[in-house]
């Protein structure tokens, strides 16, 4: 399996220049190194306040229903928050915090609360960090720190943001998909059941898939459907009325069925002229009419 | 609404038959349209006829209503004819340049009906 970091492209390159950018240096990490041992004094009552923060808001509360999850996540917060300590930042640290991120957004919890519970953290280090060091010291470690968690952020906000297009992609891809399902109705007989609202680039590609398929099957009639499309204005009228004349190129004609009576009314009203196709109520009636133009009709069975 | 209720729709073989017998103005007007295509649609009807001996004033409101719902069912796969206009109604329809384009029109409910299943005869015919 790819690790989140080399689904990301986070290479040692991007290591470099991002370190860079947060300008952390390797005496940032020996620091931070030395301050461990002040760390772990403090871990169990900072871990102990930051979750009285979180429980104590609705918004953050609900992420931890119970007893259980709650010690989970304190004993994940504790590697967390050492790991800060560990004095390294590299690539194997980098998808330890991409994981995080991601898991973060696995549970639904969004960036606006990660970012908050992490105000806390540094205002629970800065305390800390000015109560216990020397005046110069504590401010230049709470630098170090500062940059390292900022250094996390980032990642966490990579791994939503890669989440999120993930799904969003998938989605997409599913909805492309689903938008255009041509079926053949018989020989030389195509329909379109169109469902959903129109846009310019679902209607482009509308266009384009039913051409391909009109040609395929050297269908001569196509049959669109729009009793599943709430909404016909002028925009949708006109992407209709550009398939058909570019059916008419390929030698097919179009029929549009499933016109409700509240579509009749708006297709006049805004004094939309679809008069170029056979426009019908019933797509029973659509198809009637394109075996007619095949010179075929449906009859009873003689008995 | 209207004292009088809605303005009855017969169905007649595969068409609907419709007499305006009151003035069709702002809500009326709508409602009627309304109401026809919504029968249009539950009956799957092939053919209209609007019936208007009833009209002694037709202004060219009322002419763009009963032309646009011609149209409208037509994109619904019915054909209307409108029937009985008044020979007063028709000169002043004229006088005021509106031709009811879209429309078929006949002398009465008869001559309607027997064109829309004349029609719909040729058309099976044909196929």
């Amino acid at each position: 399996m790819r690790t989140l970091r080399t689904r990301l492209g986070f290479d040692q390159r991007e290591l470099q220049s991002r370190r860079a950018f947060f300008d952390i240096q390797d005496e940032d990490l020996a620091r931070l190194a030395e301050l461990r041992e002040l760390a772990l004094k403090h871990m169990d009552d900072i871990n102990e306040e930051f979750y009285t923060h979180l429980l104590s808001h609705p918004e953050t509360k609900r992420f931890f229903p119970d007893d259980a999850t709650i010690r989970r996540v304190k004993r994940l917060q504790r590697e967390y928050f050492l790991g800060l300590f560990e004095g390294r930042c590299d690539l194997e640290y980098v998808e330890n915090r991409l994981r995080v991120g991601a898991a973060h957004e696995q549970i639904g919890m969004s960036p606006r609360w990660y970012i908050g519970a992490y105000r806390k953290y540094l205002s629970q280090l800065l305390d800390r960090f000015t109560n216990e060091l020397p005046v110069g010291e504590g401010r230049i470690g709470y630098d170090s720190v500062l940059k390292l968690i900022m250094f996390d952020m980032s990642l966490a906000i990579d791994a939503y943001i890669a989440a999120n297009l993930e799904t969003l992609g998938r989605h997409q891809a599913a909805i492309r998909e689903l938008s255009t399902p041509v079926i053949k109705v018989q020989d030389r007989i195509l329909l379109l059941p169109l469902i959903g609202a129109i846009d310019s680039q679902r209607a482009q590609q509308v266009m384009e898939t039913v051409l391909l398929r009109v040609i395929e099957e050297k269908a001569k009639v196509m049959i669109i459907d729009i009793a599943g499309v709430p909404v016909v204005d002028t925009k949708v009228a006109d992407h209709l009325m550009k398939t058909t004349a570019a059916m008419r190129l390929v030698g097919a004609q179009t029929i549009l069925t499933g016109i409700s009576a509240q579509v009749a009314r708006t297709i006049i009203q805004l004094g939309v002229d679809i008069s170029a196709m056979p426009t019908l109520a019933r797509l029973q009636d659509g198809i009637e009419l394109a075996l007619s133009m095949l010179g075929q009709q449906i009859t009873k069975a003689s008995t | 609404m209207n004292a009088h209720g809605p303005i009855p729709i017969l169905r007649v073989g595969s068409n609907l038959l419709t007499t305006v017998h009151i003035d069709l103005h702002d809500t009326v007007a709508e409602a009627f349209q309304q109401d026809v295509l919504l029968a249009i649609e539950r009956t799957g009807a092939t053919g209209l006829v609007i019936d208007i001996t009833g009209l002694e004033e037709v202004d060219t409101y009322v002419a763009r209503i009963l032309a646009d719902t011609g149209r409208m069912a037509k994109l619904m796969g019915a054909q209307t004819v409108v029937v009985g206009m008044r020979p007063e109604v028709a000169a002043t329809l004229i006088r005021m340049g509106y031709m009811m384009e879209g429309v078929e029109t006949a002398l009465d409910v008869d001559e309607g009906l027997t064109l829309l299943i004349e029609r719909q005869a040729k058309k099976r015919r044909s196929t």
